[in-house]
């Protein structure tokens, strides 16, 4: 596509400069892409020029280095202790000492059985003083998969940690050589609350985020790998094993499976996604436009009381969203405050079943669209009230002189700075639509019930989405921990999929900080 | 408005603005209705003597306390006392796990902190359900699941609230370096800046941090129910009174579930508009950051 | 092409507040008029009831002869510049200034002849597709220029359009003002709290103060004969220096003696005094600090005075004295004017004599107003204090 210069741009007609943007963008995509794979094999080819770098300077520490640095290569913390950094050094060896008892107590044991998850299950035992059968528990693929990654991770610490060690013994020997003094144990606690304040700050939450979200997530991960179910749960019964790709070509396949319902599984990804998609898109934007007019309505000049509006509003913010939630899900039931209502004023004369018809998918997913307005609203409120708040009176001031009316100065000034702002807050409101869990869960449940994805393993709704989807695909009757899995690993795809693209096509998104 | 030029247009120009408020003060009103009817309803209901069963009309035919009394009948103290306990202890871990996680990646320039922060997103993109299974089969080996869900709730809450960083390091952000330079060129140490100068400052961030962190047990649903799985001692006030609307509950808990809820909410609801300013604060500030 | 004209114009705010008192003043076609005065003096406002962004609350202001109170800004065939400039920062450059020929419905062609054009005037033709955050200050001050400059309307308005710069821009786009004015021709109204602004840049300056107008006229004028001494402190830097001292009249004949030296009034003053039957009174003289000399001794003409500090300026001295009563005075002298030993000795604690000739005093009655001057309607108003 031949570029442009910029006023020659100007000059098109506007259709052709629309035509342009938009060619310029589908040109700019196999670049995109290409530079995509490109920045990805520099990683990888970083990642190993990096690890060469390393090994060469390990080896030139090893080959140039003092006896103290030789022996830290075996013995952590050597150098330290010999060059009177007590406390580092007896740090580092206390790790070694403990990395190594770990690995030959255990670490090497679960290690040798991850690539089986377990070879021996569980076996019946007649016990001689009980006069009754009794388990007896051997292998345990939950513990093995668990304690393997666990294990893994382990290794990594260690060889990090064991090229740090090289590395200090590096560096104090310049030092050293440079004729300077080495940092003692005091200043290291020292420079705990002040140059390496960081570190202690980040150590307590990245342990907490670390063990209970990369490793649970890694562990999920590697699951949609094996057969883990609920008959295969690896504890009392028994054991699970990897199983390759099979679970995605289940996910994936377009042939009916008993235990997904009549129809594929792919069929009921599909209906699902496409659900998720339509609510998150609905639910994001109703309440982003309706609650930056109510925004706009109460911080009209010359309406009053003003904080009241906003108090009535805020305050349903306060109430825990279980209650507010499961009490309209019940006012809207068929024998509800609603259908009274609506029976009382004549508009109907049969009760309206918003969330139990089959049927009438649409009217449940409407419905439900609705009530997340109710929901959104106030939550809006106050974020566009912030923002419309920030926007500079002098922009609306120009407006007027230019000549624009009342909705031009909204339709192309309030809107679209406060897309410019929110950009970053849409997407991420996308995404947690996508997942948002609460509002379909305590709402419908999923109802109205799907009855061709539906089976013995789990109901399937047409207002479920992915997220509920998966909470009942594990918490069902067969428990299949393998499917969530896959779900779960599929939603991160889509979300991070849209991610990407958002990134990659509002540019203004990168920069909001600039912005301000 | 009494200048010599024509007033005619003056009258015009103000009717219509007139018409144009009266307009939305409609709205305003009907908007007011709209979000309050659900509330004022468990409000009339939970006083509801009659029947304790859904029924089509709101006002009570006869009125008295017999719902929030026939509540000690049931677990709803114990769970009350469960998520009170949860949300004090969450409140205290997570604002002081957000405030330094988010500090850090505000202040500090190390060369760990784009890769964290590239890890924090890529985190939140999964479904964080999807780790519940594991969680669950964790806590419950180490026994903090079904009667100890207690104890094994607050951990699972606060262990990865440093992911929730994003709002208070926008705030973080906007607060001038030039004060932390200022005191570690008048010799403080990180320690002493992040506690005398910048904590201060931050009010606002971090009565919104507690907050947040307060009222999200109220409404956790999804773990608090899987963890507990079905014992009654370790439940919270969610999990426990979804229960109560069950097909086969629902006629004779009905009008407890609106007394409970009643008494759930009066205090979050106080709680949150006397701070309301803050959470405002928290709100706009962390939109308009990302 | 348009006059301007307010009469009788008032600001009261709902709080009852006013912020501009009777405001008249006619502004003729072609001219460049500044509103000058320290901040909350009103000026902004009055400039914003020409726009139409605020409610005239009182009189009428006039373009070219029609009454426009009740017209919108848009239809009062005016464009304005803001202090932040007002760039729409979602908006490229291009669309910055072609905003208002758009909602005019102006054809897309006319619109890219008409941006293009002022984009060449202003120097910004290569940033047209840059957003306003990807520019610097000055840049973005032109970009705000153009967007005004497109809509060809008969009254430029600019409010402190250069406060947001730093000096060295201020001054390269005070001259592009000059330039780009000459090219325009038309009607301006400028907006400063800076007297060099309002001095360089007017045909006529509008000194006001607490929303009352304190003096109008060129910059001649307004420098050469101040009306009261808020207008004689406030036009000149450093500000002229007061000294509370008698005029005494002995019959044609007038002599004033400031901290003792006795010094007589002689030439155009003293025939301008007679002229206004000036009698004996108390005043406050008035010299600007450039019209000080020194002398090389004590003299019965002279004042006796400290040097307290000498800041060197470059091309000239600024001394801060005070007189045996502890009044503090400025004395302005050419650097080059005194001799390197001369100039070495003014350390702090030397012993100085200054006076001045008669034609430079600036003669203030005890009500504040300048007893020569011929305007009516002066304030009473005495000095400024701070500024």
């Amino acid at each position: 596509m031949k570029r442009i210069s910029d006023l020659e741009y100007l000059k098109l007609p506007r259709y052709k400069r629309l035509a342009y943007k938009v060619a310029s963008f589908f040109a700019s995509i196999p670049g995109a892409v290409w530079g995509l794979i490109k920045k990805i094999g520099l990683a990888i080819a970083g990642l190993f020029a990096g690890i060469g770098r390393e090994i060469s300077d390990i080896v030139s520490t090893f080959v140039h280095g003092s006896a103290p640095t030789k022996i830290s290569y075996v013995v952590m913390g050597y150098g330290n202790m010999a060059r009177g950094q007590w406390l580092r050094g007896i740090l580092f060896l206390l790790f070694e000492i403990v990395f190594i008892g770990y690995m030959i107590l255990a670490g090497g044991h679960w290690l040798s059985m991850l690539p089986s998850l377990g070879k021996q299950g569980p076996t019946e035992v007649y016990d001689w003083v009980l006069d009754t059968y009794t388990y007896e528990y051997h292998d345990n693929s939950f513990k093995i998969l668990l304690y393997g990654v666990l294990t893994i991770f382990f290794i990594v610490a260690f060889i990090y940690t064991w090229r740090v060690n090289i590395r200090q013994n590096k560096i104090a020997e310049q030092i050293l050589a440079s004729g300077k003094k080495l940092k003692s144990g005091k200043d290291d606690l020292h420079s705990l609350v002040d140059d390496s304040f960081h570190k202690t700050l980040l150590a307590l939450p990245m342990t907490g985020i670390i063990v209970f979200t990369v490793l649970p997530i890694i562990f999920m991960v590697l699951v949609a790998f094996t057969n883990y179910d609920g008959t295969h749960n690896g504890y009392s019964n028994n054991l699970f094993h990897w199983v390759g790709l099979d679970n995605f070509n289940t996910m994936l396949s377009w042939t009916a499976n008993t235990r997904g319902g009549t129809q594929s599984y792919a069929a009921t990804f599909g209906e699902v996604l496409t659900w998720t998609l339509i609510w998150a898109f609905f639910a994001t934007f109703t309440n982003y436009f309706l609650g930056m007019l109510v925004a706009m309505a109460i911080n009209k000049k010359g309406i009053r009381l003003k904080k009241m509006w906003r108090t009535i509003l805020v305050m349903t913010i306060a109430i825990p969203q279980f209650i507010s939630l499961l009490y309209v899900s019940k006012m809207f039931a068929k024998n509800g405050i609603m259908n009274g209502f609506l029976m009382d004023l004549g508009l109907i004369d049969q009760a309206i079943d918003f969330f139990g018809d089959a049927s009438k998918p649409w009217l449940a997913r409407v419905t439900v669209i609705v009530i997340n307005i109710w929901i959104g609203i106030p939550y809006l409120m106050l974020m566009a009230t912030g923002i419309l708040m920030n926007i500079p009176q002098d922009l609306y001031e120009s407006a007027r002189i230019d000549g624009a009316s009342g909705w031009q100065q909204y339709s192309k000034i309030t809107l679209p700075y406060m897309l410019f702002v929110t950009g970053p807050y849409l997407l991420t409101s996308f995404t947690g639509n996508m997942n948002n869990f609460n509002v379909i869960f305590l709402l419908t449940g999923g109802a109205p019930t799907n009855s061709a994805a539906s089976s013995a393993a789990g109901n399937v709704g047409y207002t479920d989405l992915l997220i509920t989807w998966l909470f009942k695909i594990t918490t069902g009757p067969q428990s299949q921990y393998y499917l969530a899995s896959v779900v779960g690993i599929m939603v991160f795809v889509v979300v991070a999929l849209i991610t990407l693209i958002v990134y990659s096509a509002l540019p203004s998104i990168k920069n909001e900080e600039d912005f301000q | 408005m009494n200048t010599a030029a024509p007033v005619k247009r003056h009258m015009g120009l103000r009717a219509s603005r007139r018409a144009a408020n009266t307009a939305i003060y409609v709205v305003l009103i009907a908007i007011s209705v709209i979000w309050l009817i659900p509330f004022i309803c468990i409000l009339l209901q939970s006083f509801r003597v009659e029947s304790t069963n859904e029924v089509g009309y709101v006002v009570p035919h006869v009125w008295g306390f017999d719902n929030y009394v026939n509540l000690a009948k049931t677990d709803f103290w114990r769970w009350y006392r469960n998520t009170f306990v949860i949300a004090i202890c969450v409140a205290v871990f997570q604002t002081v796990i957000v405030l330094c996680m988010s500090y850090t990646l505000s202040r500090f320039r190390f060369k760990m902190r784009k890769p964290i922060m590239k890890l924090m997103l890529v985190l939140s993109l999964f479904p964080g359900m999807l780790t519940m299974i594991i969680l669950y089969r964790v806590l419950a080996d180490i026994g903090l699941t079904q009667a100890n869900a207690v104890p094994g709730l607050i951990l699972v809450y606060i262990a990865s609230s440093g992911m929730g960083y994003y709002v208070s390091k926008g705030f973080f952000d906007t607060i001038s370096k030039s004060l932390d330079e200022a005191a570690r060129v008048d010799g403080a140490t990180r320690l002493k800046v992040l506690v005398k100068i910048i904590l201060p400052l931050s009010k606002p961030i971090v009565i919104y941090t507690i907050l947040t962190a307060f009222m999200a047990p109220w409404g956790d649903f999804v773990f608090a129910r899987y963890i507990s799985m079905g014992t009654s001692k370790g439940m919270n006030v969610a999990v426990g009174m979804y229960n109560w609307l069950n097909k086969d509950q629902i006629g004779s808990r009905y009008t407890m579930f609106c007394a409970g809820g009643v008494l759930v909410a009066l205090p979050v609801t106080i709680l949150f508009l006397m701070l309301q300013r803050y959470y405002v604060e928290g709100v706009t500030g962390g939109a308009v950051k990302g | 092409m348009a006059s301007v004209t307010l009469k009788g114009v008032k600001k009261i705010y709902d709080n009852k507040v006013v912020a501009v008192h009777d405001f008249d003043l006619e502004i003729k076609d072609k001219e460049f008029v500044v509103f000058v005065g320290p901040s909350g003096c009103g000026k902004s406002t009055t400039l914003r009831m020409i726009a139409g962004l605020e409610d005239i609350s009182e009189g009428t202001v006039e373009i070219d002869g029609t009454v426009v109170n009740d017209l919108q800004p848009k239809d009062r065939d005016i464009a304005m510049v803001f202090q932040n400039y007002a760039l729409y920062p979602h908006m490229t450059v291009y669309d910055n200034i072609a905003f208002s020929l758009r909602l005019k419905k102006v054809p897309e062609e006319e619109v890219y002849a008409k941006v293009t054009n002022a984009a060449e005037i202003l120097g910004i033709t290569d940033y047209l597709m840059r957003k306003p955050r990807a520019l610097s200050g000055g840049q973005r001050q032109r970009v705000a220029i153009g967007r005004a400059m497109v809509r060809n309307a008969n009254v430029f308005l600019m409010d402190e359009p250069l406060s947001n710069l730093d000096a060295k821009l201020r001054n390269q786009m005070r001259a592009e003002i000059i330039l780009l004015r000459q090219k325009l021709n038309t009607t301006f109204v400028y907006v400063t709290h800076d007297q060099t602004e309002a001095m360089t840049l007017g045909d006529r300056i509008v000194i006001m103060q607490d929303g009352y107008i304190e003096q109008v006229g060129t910059p001649t004028e307004v420098f050469e004969m101040p009306a009261n001494i808020f207008v004689a402190e406030f036009i000149g830097a450093p500000k002229m220096n007061m000294m509370k001292t008698r005029l005494e009249r002995n019959g044609d004949s007038y002599t004033v003696s400031p901290f003792g030296a006795t010094m007589r009034v002689d030439g155009e003053k003293c025939a301008s005094l007679l002229e206004h039957h000036a009698g004996s009174t108390d005043i406050t003289l008035g010299v600007r600090p450039e019209h000080i000399v020194l002398r090389e001794g004590p003299a019965a003409d002279a004042i006796p005075c400290t040097l307290e500090v000498n800041e060197m300026m470059g091309s000239e001295l600024h001394l801060h004295v005070y007189t045996e009563d502890g009044s503090r005075l400025i004395v302005r002298v050419p650097t080059l004017s005194l001799s390197a030993e001369r100039r070495a000795a003014l350390t702090r604690g030397a012993k100085l004599y200054i006076s001045f000739e008669s034609r430079v005093m600036h003669f203030f009655g005890p009500d504040g107003i300048n007893l020569l001057t011929d305007l009516k309607n002066v304030r009473t108003a005495t000095s400024s204090g701070d500024r």
